[in-house]
C-alpha cells in the first residue's frame, strides 16, 4: 500500500439515498448512511472508517459487514472495493473472557 | 495535487491534526503530509484514551491543565462529533506503602503546580468506584481529570480540518527536510518535494530520523505499548484509573466496553515484524492485572488487542516548539504515551506559536535542546 | 514452549488432509479446531461427492470426513478439538483456548487451514431473525437435527444454494424458490434440475426487494432486476416465507495469516483477501503455509489435495524429504489437481458465460435460466438415447470433472473416455441388466433407466431418489416433469435400497410411453 492519497479530491457531494437507513455493521448498529456520510468527511480507507464509525468493532470483528462496508465506501469514492485494503486483523480470533485469556497454562516440555 | 502551503505538517496524527485545525481556523494554508495510509494511525488511535492531569511532569502540566480549562470542555461541539469526553475524575490506585510514597509524591508535586489532587484511601476510593477490590488501599485522586474517545478526536479534528481547507495527503512518508538559504524552505518525500514557510514536525518515533537530515537531533527509543478491550458491558463507572505501578490503565467506553492498557515488563524488549504487532504474553499480563482490581469483570469477553509503539524521551515529557537555530522549524514529538490527553493544548499552543510567535502556555521546559549530560 | 513439526489450524478436509500428509512423513503433528466435531463442512455435506476417484467421487462428504479422520489417527495426528486458535504470533507462535485456559504452541511449520465464512447481502429486514446463511442451514439441518424453517426463500443459484435447496426439501422443509441476481444459474447444472424437478421455481435476474415482519421473517418480495441491477417496476412477487436463506458466496478467513504479517492480497477470484503464496501454500512467512479455502475459494475436493499439497512442503521444509521426492510428489498431486479444475466450471472460467459443451453442442438455456433442460433440447446430448429395452438415459449436460458413472457400469455401457469433464455417452451395443449402479453412482442424480417398451403401452422409469418416507410398490401418484410441473399419472412399481447404493433408493415408477422421456420425478399426491 502506501499510496498517494489526496484527501482534498473532489468526490463529489454526499446525496442522500432511499436505503441509507438500512444496517450494515448489525454489532454496532451502523447504517449504510452513516458510513456514506463519513466517506464525506474524509474517511477514506476501510480503518478510518471503523476507528471513526465503530463498524467492524464488534463482536464479530467485521466477519458480516468488512465486505459490505468495502462495497460501500468503494462506491462512494468512485473506485474499485479491492483498491481498499481491509483493517488489520487483530487477536483474538475470537472473543475470549478475561479470566480465560488471563489464565495461561504451565509450560509443557517435549514429551510430557 | 497542492505541494505548496505556508505551513506544512509532517505526520497527520493527533498533534498535526489538531494544529492544522487551530492553524486553518486562523485562516492559515496548510498542507498535512500522513506517512501511512490512515490518518491519525499511530499513538493516536491507540492509546487508551485518559484526558489526565495527575501523574504527569510538573513541566507538561501546565499546558494539559490549559487544555483541560479551555479546549476540552467544548471540544465536541467544535468538532462535531462526539469525543465522549467525560470529566469524572482519575483514581490512581495503590495495593501497597510503596505505591502510597509513589503517589504522595506525585499528588505532591502536583499540587505544587496547582491541580486539585488528593491521597484518599481505601474505603474512599471503593466509594466513587464500589467495583474495585480489597487489594485497593489507597489512591490519588485528581476530580477534573477524564477520558475521551482517541478515535473519534482524532478524526474530529482531521474532519474539521479538512473541512476547513486544509490539504491532507496520505501515504507521503518524508525522508528530508531542506534549509534553503537559511531557512526552513522544502519536505521532501520518494514522490513529491512540498514547500513551506513554515514545517512542523510531529510524526512521532519517525521525527528523530526526519529531523535527523537538518542536524537536529531528538533522543528518543521505541516502546511497545499494547491494549485491549472488552465487547460492552452494562454501565458500571465512569472515572479514569491508573495504578501508581503503571501496570494497567483505562476506563469503560461510552458505547459500554472496556478499554485497558497494561504492561507485562518486557515493552523494551519485545520485538515487532515492521508494524506494532501485539505480543502474546501481554494481553493474558493485562487480563490478570485488571482482574485483581475488579473481580466483576473476569467473565467480561476480550475481543480485541493491539499494540502501538510510544515514543519514549529520557525525561518522560516531549520536545515542543520552536527550533531557533532554524528558522521556520516547530517540533512536537516524544510524548511518552500520554499525547493524546494534552494533543488539543499541544495543537492549539502551537498553532498560535507559528502565527503569533507567542503562547499563553510556557513552553520553555520542554524545548528540544534541554538534553543534557548528568555531569 | 510446546513444540510441535506441524501445528495445522482448522481440521477441515484440508487441514486433515495436510496432517495426514505430513505424519506419514514422520512428522509430529497436531491439528487444533475450534469445533466440538471435526471435519470442517464434510460433516454438513450429505451428498456425494463429484470427481473421479482418486477425489473420492460419489461418497458422501460427511463418509469422506470419517475417512480422513481414521486416516489422520492411523498416522498419528493428534486431532485437538474444542480448541479455538485466538492468535497466530511471530516466531510461528499459536495460541490456543481450550476450556477455561489458553496454551501457547509453537509449530516448526504452521498450517493455516481455516477456511472461509458466509458472505451477507443486504436488502430491508435482512436482519430480521428467519434471513440466515446457507451454511447456518446446514450446520442446523444435518448437525443439530434442527429445522431452519417451514418454508425457506432461497438467495444464490450457486452449488451451495443448490445443494442446501435440496437438503431443505430432503428435511421437510418447502422450498419457495431460488432466486439470484445473475440473469444465470451459478451451480452446477445437475443440482439445479434435481431440485427443479421436484418444483422448485427459478428465478433468475431477480433478487430480495425486502424481507417483510415485525420480529422474524414473515415474508419476501422479489423483484426483476435489468443489467445495472436496477429492480424493475410491476415485476415484484411475493411468497409467504419464514426464512430467507442467503447462499452468496464465501469470504476466506484468512485472518490468522494477517495478523502473523503475512504477505496479503486481495483477489475477487479467490473470493476476498487471501494470503501472497504459490500454488502448494508456501506465504511469505517462511514455515507458515495455507490450504483450501482460506487461500482462495473452491471446494472441498480441490481443498483435500491443496492440504496434501501443503504437508508435502511443510515435510520438505523441514527436511523429512529431500527435493526429488517433494517434485515427484506434488507432481502427481498437480495432476489430480488440475483434474479437478478441469470443464465449465474450472477457475479459470469464473464469470465467462459458456454457450457450448466441449462436444459443441449448445449449453441449454432453460437450464441457466430455470434450471432445468426443457424437453425439447435434452435430446441433443450424448447420454439421452432411445433403445429397445431398458437403457440408461445420462441427462448430464455441462462438461464437469466426474466420471464414477463410467465404472459404475460393469457391463460397459457408459462411457467418458480420458478426458474426465467430456459428456458421458451410452455406449452402442452394450447391453444395460438393470442393476441400476450408474442411477445411485451419479452424484447429480441424473442417471435414468428408461424402459420405453413395455407391452402395455407403457413405460418405467427408474429414477434416484432421496426422500423419506419411501413410497411402497404400488403407491399411485404423479410423474413430474424435469420442470417439476405435473405431467402424467404414475404409479411406483418397485423400490430398491442396496447398501451399494448409499442411500441413494431407486424408484421405479410407470408412466403412459409417451412421457418415458419427460417424467423424472414422482409425487404422492
Amino acid at each position: 500500500m502506501n499510496s498517494v492519497n489526496d484527501r482534498s479530491r473532489d468526490i463529489g457531494p454526499f446525496v442522500p439515498g432511499p436505503d441509507d437507513d438500512m444496517l450494515i455493521c448489525r454489532c454496532e448498529e451502523i447504517t449504510k448512511g452513516e458510513i456514506r456520510k463519513a466517506v464525506h468527511d474524509g474517511m477514506w480507507t476501510l480503518t478510518e472508517i471503523r476507528r471513526y464509525l465503530r463498524t467492524g468493532m464488534g463482536l464479530c470483528q467485521g466477519q458480516t459487514c468488512s465486505r459490505l462496508v468495502k462495497g460501500i465506501v468503494a462506491k462512494e469514492l468512485g473506485i474499485s472495493p479491492s483498491e481498499l485494503e481491509p483493517a488489520a486483523s487483530r487477536v483474538p480470533m475470537r472473543p475470549i473472557e478475561m479470566e480465560v485469556f488471563a489464565n495461561e497454562a504451565p509450560d509443557e516440555k517435549e514429551g510430557e | 495535487m497542492k505541494t505548496t502551503a505556508e505551513v506544512v505538517i509532517v505526520g497527520g496524527g493527533i498533534i498535526g491534526c489538531s494544529t492544522a485545525y487551530y492553524l486553518a481556523k486562523m485562516g492559515v494554508d496548510v498542507i498535512v503530509l500522513e506517512g501511512s495510509d490512515h490518518i491519525g494511525n499511530g499513538g493516536s488511535s491507540r492509546n487508551g484514551g485518559g484526558v489526565r492531569q495527575s501523574g504527569r511532569d510538573v513541566r507538561e502540566l501546565p499546558l494539559v491543565m490549559y487544555g483541560i480549562r479551555n479546549l476540552w470542555p467544548t471540544l465536541s461541539e467544535e468538532l462535531e462529533v462526539d469525543c465522549e469526553y467525560h470529566q469524572d475524575g482519575n483514581l490512581r490506585l495503590g495495593k501497597t506503602e510503596k505505591h502510597r510514597d509513589i503517589l504522595t509524591k506525585l499528588a505532591d508535586s502536583a499540587r505544587g503546580a496547582g491541580l486539585d489532587v488528593r491521597m484518599i484511601d481505601g474505603d474512599e476510593v471503593r466509594a466513587i468506584n464500589p467495583y474495585l477490590s480489597d487489594e485497593v488501599i489507597c489512591a490519588s485522586w485528581c476530580p477534573t481529570d477524564g477520558h475521551a474517545n482517541p478515535l473519534t478526536t482524532t478524526l474530529g479534528f482531521y474532519k474539521m480540518a479538512r473541512r476547513l481547507g486544509v490539504t491532507f495527503i496520505s501515504g507521503e512518508c518524508v525522508k528530508e527536510l531542506r534549509v534553503i538559504k537559511g531557512k526552513i524552505r522544502q519536505v521532501i518525500t520518494p514522490n513529491n518535494t512540498y514547500e513551506g514557510e513554515s514545517v512542523l514536525v510531529a510524526a512521532g518515533l519517525d521525527s528523530r530520523e526526519i529531523l535527523t537530515s537538518v542536524g537536529i537531533d531528538i533522543p528518543m527509543t521505541k516502546s511497545l505499548l499494547e491494549c485491549l478491550v472488552t465487547e460492552a458491558q452494562p454501565h458500571m463507572f465512569d472515572q479514569m484509573l491508573g495504578t501508581a505501578e503503571a501496570d494497567f490503565y483505562g476506563h469503560q467506553t461510552k458505547h459500554g466496553s472496556f478499554v485497558f492498557g497494561g504492561s507485562s515488563g518486557l515493552e523494551r524488549y519485545n520485538k515487532d515484524n515492521g508494524t506494532p504487532v501485539s505480543s502474546s504474553k501481554t494481553a493474558p499480563c493485562i487480563c490478570r492485572g485488571i482482574i485483581k482490581y475488579f473481580p466483576d469483570l473476569a467473565k467480561a469477553k476480550i475481543v480485541r488487542t493491539w499494540a502501538g509503539w510510544m515514543d519514549a524521551s529520557s525525561d518522560g515529557v516531549p520536545s515542543l516548539g520552536k527550533v531557533d537555530e532554524i528558522p521556520g522549524l516547530y517540533v512536537a514529538c516524544a510524548f511518552n504515551g500520554h499525547g493524546f490527553g494534552i494533543a488539543p493544548a499541544v495543537g492549539e499552543q502551537l498553532a498560535k506559536l507559528i502565527v503569533t510567535g507567542k503562547t499563553d502556555v510556557d513552553l520553555s521546559e520542554l524545548h528540544y535542546d534541554r538534553y543534557k549530560a548528568k555531569i | 514452549m510446546k513444540r510441535y513439526d506441524l501445528v495445522i489450524v482448522g481440521a477441515g478436509p484440508s487441514g486433515l488432509s495436510a496432517a495426514i500428509e505430513a505424519a506419514k512423513k514422520g512428522m509430529k503433528v497436531v491439528v487444533f479446531d475450534e469445533n466440538e466435531k471435526p471435519g470442517g463442512q464434510l460433516f454438513k455435506q450429505i451428498h456425494k461427492f463429484f470427481g473421479s476417484k482418486e477425489h473420492r467421487a460419489k461418497i458422501r462428504g460427511f463418509v469422506i470426513g470419517q475417512q480422513l479422520l481414521e486416516e489422520a489417527g492411523e498416522a498419528g495426528v493428534e486431532v485437538v478439538l474444542n480448541a479455538t486458535v485466538i492468535g497466530l504470533y511471530q516466531d510461528k507462535e499459536v495460541v490456543v483456548r481450550k476450556g477455561d485456559r489458553v496454551e501457547h504452541y509453537k509449530g516448526n511449520a504452521v498450517i493455516i487451514a481455516t477456511g472461509a465464512a458466509e458472505n451477507m447481502v443486504t436488502f430491508p429486514g435482512w436482519t430480521l431473525p428467519g434471513v440466515i446463511g446457507a451454511g447456518a442451514a446446514q450446520t442446523m439441518m444435518n448437525i443439530h437435527g434442527v429445522l431452519p424453517g417451514k418454508r425457506v426463500l432461497m438467495l444464490g443459484s450457486g452449488n451451495v444454494g443448490l445443494v442446501v435447496s435440496f437438503q431443505l426439501e430432503q428435511c421437510g422443509c418447502e422450498v419457495a424458490a431460488i432466486v439470484d441476481a445473475a440473469p444465470r444459474v451459478g451451480g452446477y447444472g445437475v443440482h439445479a434440475a434435481k431440485v427443479a424437478r421436484t418444483g422448485v421455481p427459478f428465478y433468475l435476474s431477480h433478487t430480495v426487494v425486502e424481507a417483510e415482519g415485525e420480529d422474524h421473517v414473515t415474508g419476501v418480495t422479489i423483484a426483476e432486476i435489468d443489467s445495472n441491477f436496477q429492480f424493475i417496476p410491476g415485476t415484484e412477487k411475493h411468497f409467504d416465507v419464514d426464512t430467507i436463506c442467503v447462499a452468496v458466496g464465501l469470504s476466506p478467513m484468512s485472518q490468522l495469516l494477517k495478523m502473523a504479517g503475512c504477505k496479503m492480497e486481495d483477489d475477487p477470484k479467490r473470493g476476498g483477501q487471501v494470503p501472497i503464496c504459490d500454488p502448494y501454500g508456501r506465504t511469505s512467512l517462511p514455515g507458515v503455509f495455507a490450504a483450501g479455502d482460506v487461500a482462495g475459494i473452491e471446494e472441498a475436493s480441490s481443498a483435500m489435495i491443496e492440504g496434501r499439497m501443503a504437508g508435502i512442503v511443510a515435510a520438505e521444509y523441514l527436511g523429512y524429504i529431500d527435493e526429488e521426492e517433494l517434485k515427484s510428489e506434488l507432481a502427481s498431486l498437480d495432476e489430480a489437481l488440475n483434474g479437478l479444475r478441469q470443464g465449465m466450471f474450472a477457475p479459470q472460467n469464473r464469470g465467462k458465460a459458456i454457450e457450448k459443451t466441449e462436444e459443441g453442442i449448445d449449453i441449454s438455456e432453460s437450464l441457466l435460466k430455470n434450471g432445468y433442460v426443457a424437453d425439447d433440447e435434452i435430446e441433443k446430448y450424448p447420454g439421452v438415447t432411445h433403445k429397445t429395452g431398458i437403457h440408461p438415459v445420462i441427462e448430464c449436460t455441462q462438461n464437469i470433472p466426474c466420471n464414477p458413472c463410467q465404472d459404475a457400469c460393469k457391463k460397459g455401457c457408459i462411457s467418458i473416455g480420458s478426458k474426465i469433464t467430456s459428456l458421458p455417452i451410452v455406449v452402442d451395443d452394450s447391453e444395460c441388466i438393470n442393476c441400476g449402479m450408474c442411477v445411485a453412482s451419479c452424484s447429480g442424480q441424473a442417471i435414468f433407466l428408461v424402459d420405453e417398451s413395455c407391452q402395455d403401452g407403457t413405460a418405467t422409469v427408474t429414477l434416484p431418489y432421496e426422500f423419506l418416507p419411501l413410497p411402497e410398490a404400488g403407491t399411485k401418484g404423479k410423474g413430474l416433469g424435469r420442470d417439476g410441473k405435473v405431467v402424467c399419472d404414475a404409479e411406483v412399481v418397485s423400490v430398491k435400497s442396496m447398501k451399494a447404493f448409499d442411500k441413494t433408493n431407486l424408484l421405479t415408477i410407470r408412466v403412459p410411453r409417451e412421457y418415458a422421456m419427460k417424467a423424472r420425478f414422482f409425487k404422492v399426491v
